[in-house]
């Protein structure tokens, strides 16, 4: 965890802050007594304004008056009592106290645990089997970080441990099942484990991708992919040629669904 | 290192919250001003460091810093430097900053404007305010923290929703929230007298003016959003009785029942028990509203929370306000019973009986909103409550409330006589009876347009009434009359332009080629074509109609379909806007061989629906104005 100079500097202005309140507190407005005295003159003011107006009728006029003498009346028995004094530096002691153990110890639970892991090391960037071993150490930490487990998937596909990143995914899964990216890459790693078959549960999971989010350029490629290999050529065109429509002309990834599409006509031709 | 600075001011925040209710409170426990006079700093301070917390955010936004997740998934470098900077409360988390930091500056406008509010009275407030301050605190550090960082930053950022790139995501929301959070201020006014056991006329004196500010803000925050939703969906409307529409609609209808029902508690002593309980029930509809938005129980554009941790939470906060204000309620009962008497036909009982109707047309719309919502939940089946349902039953409730407020302004305080007010208005009436012959004559025949065609012409002409004898009385100009007046003119104007445009405007739906001309209400739109288009975050195709009266050219109107990089399609509208009416065009699909889709709207007075918003807001803020609020008399 990295406390800054700055996060103790911002602790250190809030207790002056306060302290110099305790030292020179703020006047006290008026009391309800006054308060209440002002207004009901006020109101009865406003009483005068409204018979001159007719909007209360004269015989009436009196009663209100009396209504607003008997309010005020009530109001004006409050209790006396003696203000008692504080010691203003045994408070401002407690209040600093409070301010930077607390937020301190918030922050502690809140602030980024992963980000600061590795700025604490060097720079240097680590290797796939580091990051694999780092990510890992999180969710000993944070059994329940979606990103994580997700990371975790992508690196376990990256050095080919095609069995451990499925269950990576899977954890993933059951954290966030909506994430597209996740179907996308879980569906890829599932079909590459049994030598590239889209068929089970990638297509269960590319069809769920494709009811979450059916303009997804991604999502359309890969809906193409496991129509085409179910031999449905018109609906893998349909999806691809969807992607093509709404994917921009500078898109990387432009030519290689082009590369698809053609095959699938030449197949037709043929 | 920035970003958890903000990260830390916002925890710094959350402490200052929890000593805002524990040290002022135990001052005023203890007899001790110096601790209970720690209320105002602690605002501030809390303000301070929730500011700076919200500007590190904005700051993320603009230098596109991808390390904070929340700017990861709402903007990219293509974004435009407004949508970056309002892009901060497009989605959950930022949004629920800003409703942190409307309620600080609510918070600050409170201990700074409240000069001649008794010290005791104002801690306690601030303390209550600091209440929920702390839940709402709580819940973005713990549920929805906007500072979360991302362990691999991605090179480029999602895109912040399309339908958010405008104009009307910068104003709409900030505004509303003024006025969602603004109401919480009434309440912790409402609730520290509740907690004092004095709830004598001071509270009452100074709950009116905040709630009519509250009032006013939550007015032009639905305002723009009818306004924004009108240009931005592209079909012309410019309300849906939609969920979340309908969650700011009806504290709106509340605080309209609270600030007349002040009123009354305020100048004559009746009431007192309804005021405290519209208090409360119009910032636990606030609360309410937030919960229907953040829970994901909504699907819609507002609805962008769909965790369900959250939801549980804002639920069980929402429990906490509502029970503990109504246990509160119920323990001081005792001393809310103490009110002046009230006649059957006098000024105040025309008040409660609008108070009444509002408060009915509100629970209506609360079940038109959480029927299909509970049934959902019960699995007992899907039904939608759409527009129908609403025009059924809330105009028939909210018809007579209008009629209320034309004749209660010329009624007399404690006691008044059918026969005084009949023979005094029964000139007027006539005059607006011969009007509407008229206008059925001239104008229509549509029984809801004269319906309001007559309204209009009866406030209008009770406008003049109650200003002309009140410049003849020569008394004091006031404000809160003035206030009064453009208000209820406001709402005159709002009937008028909404049942206008909704039982006038011609709508249609065609296709068209080139050089194609289609008439509609006189006006010759000629169609000229469609180019393709392109910008830094989106291409599309743009329209070209030339709209014609009497062959001579009106304006060219440049509709466009838009396709934004997440392959979202989006339609935007070309208005040719004016006080009389709109012509709004919005391009459909295209339907080959150069043809296209089109729909044009004809929309006769829609302007006139948000000019009477803006005129009620002013209204309420005229009269949070009024001398009376700073008229400062020697005791």
């Amino acid at each position: 965890m990295i406390f800054s100079w700055q996060m103790i500097l911002m602790i250190v202005l809030s207790s002056i802050f306060l302290s110099w309140f305790l030292y020179r507190p703020i006047r006290v407005n008026l009391s309800d007594e006054d308060s209440n005295i002002r207004i009901n003159r006020q109101r009865q003011n406003e009483l005068d304004s409204d018979m001159s107006l007719g909007l209360i009728e004269e015989s009436y006029y009196q009663e209100a008056e009396d209504e607003i003498i008997g309010t005020l009346a009530s109001e004006l028995k409050s209790i006396e009592s003696n203000n008692l004094e504080i010691k203003p530096l045994v408070w401002s002691l407690i209040i600093a106290l409070f301010i930077a153990i607390l937020s301190l110890s918030l922050y502690s639970q809140l602030a980024p645990k992963a980000m600061s892991n590795s700025l604490d090391k060097s720079i240097e960037p680590l290797s796939l089997s580091e990051s694999i071993e780092t990510l890992k150490d999180n969710l000993i930490e944070n059994p329940q970080d979606f990103s994580t487990w997700k990371m975790l998937g992508m690196a376990q596909v990256a050095m080919g441990n095609l069995d451990d990143s499925i269950d990576s995914f899977e954890n993933a899964f059951e954290i966030n099942p909506d994430d597209i990216d996740l179907l996308l890459q879980y569906s890829s790693a599932i079909a590459a484990n049994q030598e590239g078959q889209f068929l089970g549960k990638p297509q269960d999971l590319i069809e769920k991708a494709l009811a979450i989010d059916p303009q997804s350029i991604q999502v359309l490629y890969f809906a193409g992919i496991v129509s085409a290999h179910q031999a449905d050529l018109d609906l893998a065109k349909e999806y691809w040629q969807k992607a093509l429509y709404l994917m921009p002309d500078s898109h990387p990834d432009r030519s290689v669904i082009e590369e698809a599409l053609e095959t699938i006509l030449n197949l037709q031709v043929k | 290192m920035l970003i958890e600075i903000g990260h830390f001011a916002l925890v710094l925040a959350l402490v200052f919250a929890i000593l805002l209710i524990v040290i002022p409170a135990l001052g005023l426990y203890q007899n001790r001003p110096v601790l209970a006079q720690l209320s105002k700093p602690l605002v501030w301070g809390q303000c301070f460091w929730i500011t700076i917390s919200f500007f590190v955010l904005m700051g993320a936004f603009l230098t596109n810093d991808f390390s904070v997740k929340y700017v990861a998934e709402n903007s990219n470098t293509q974004l435009p430097i407004l949508y970056k900077a309002s892009a901060v409360w497009g989605a959950h988390e930022g949004s629920l900053l800003l409703w942190v930091f409307v309620l600080s500056l609510w918070s600050i406008a409170v201990s700074i404007f409240s000069k001649q509010i008794p010290s005791n009275l104002l801690n306690l407030i601030l303390t209550v305010l600091g209440v929920v301050s702390f839940g709402f605190l709580l819940f973005l550090l713990y549920t929805s923290n906007p500072f979360e960082r991302l362990m691999i930053p991605p090179l480029e950022g999602r895109e912040l929703n399309p339908l958010l790139q405008d104009f009307g995501l910068a104003v709409h929301p900030p505004m509303l929230y003024m006025g969602y959070v603004g109401l919480s201020v009434p309440f912790a006014f409402v609730i520290s007298a509740l907690i004092r056991g004095k709830l004598d006329s001071s509270w009452l004196r100074w709950t009116r003016p905040w709630t009519l500010i509250s009032w006013a803000f939550l007015t032009v925050g639905i305002i723009l959003g009818s306004w924004w939703a009108y240009y931005e969906l592209g079909w012309g409307g410019w309300w849906f009785w939609d969920p979340v529409e309908n969650a700011s609609f009806m504290p709106w209808l509340v605080a309209t029942a609270l600030i007349h029902s002040l009123s009354v508690s305020e100048k004559r002593g009746a009431f007192r028990q309804w005021t405290v309980l519209l208090a409360i029930g119009g910032f636990s509809l606030s609360l309410l509203g937030t919960f229907l938005v953040r829970s994901g129980v909504l699907t819609s554009v507002h609805a962008f929370a769909t965790d369900p941790a959250r939801g549980l939470f804002i639920l069980i906060f929402l429990f906490i306000v509502i029970g503990g204000s109504l246990a509160l309620y119920a323990w001081r009962y005792n001393l809310l019973q103490k009110n002046n008497p009230v006649s059957l036909f006098s000024r105040e009982t025309g008040l409660l009986v609008n108070n009444i109707l509002l408060v009915t047309a509100m629970l209506s719309v609360l079940l038109g909103t959480l029927y299909p919502l509970i049934l959902d939940t019960l699995n007992l089946g899907k039904i939608s409550v759409g527009v129908p349902y609403f025009n059924a039953v809330f105009i028939p409730i909210i018809l007579p409330a209008i009629l209320v407020m034309v004749i209660v302004p010329f009624m007399r305080w404690k006691k008044d006589n059918l026969k005084r007010i009949a023979s005094h208005l029964r000139l007027y009436w006539l005059g607006i009876l011969a009007l509407i012959i008229v206008a059925r004559i001239i104008i229509t025949d549509n029984v809801y347009v004269l319906v309001a065609i007559g309204l209009f012409i009866w406030m209008l002409v009770h406008v003049m009434v109650l200003l002309i004898s009140r410049i003849r009385s020569k008394s004091i100009f006031s404000l809160a009359f003035f206030g009064m007046l453009i208000a209820h003119l406001g709402i005159a104007v709002f009937v008028l332009g909404a049942a206008v445009t909704t039982q006038l405007g011609i709508e249609k739906d065609i296709k068209m080629s080139v050089g194609e001309s289609q008439n509609i209400a006189g006006y010759d739109f000629v169609f000229n074509g469609v180019s393709r288009h392109e910008k830094n975050n989106y291409k599309g195709f743009k329209g070209d109609l030339t709209v014609l009266k009497n062959n001579k050219e009106v304006v060219r109107l440049y509709p466009e379909k838009r396709q934004y990089q997440t392959g979202m399609p989006m339609t935007e509208a070309a208005i040719d806007p004016s006080i009389s009416r709109d012509l709004y065009v919005a391009l459909g699909e295209s339907l080959g061989g150069g043809a296209w889709s089109v729909r044009i709207y004809y929309k006769p007075l829609v302007r006139w629906i948000w000019l009477g918003g803006l005129m009620i807001a002013l209204g309420a803020l005229f009269a949070a104005i009024d001398r009376r609020y700073f008229l400062r008399i020697k005791s």
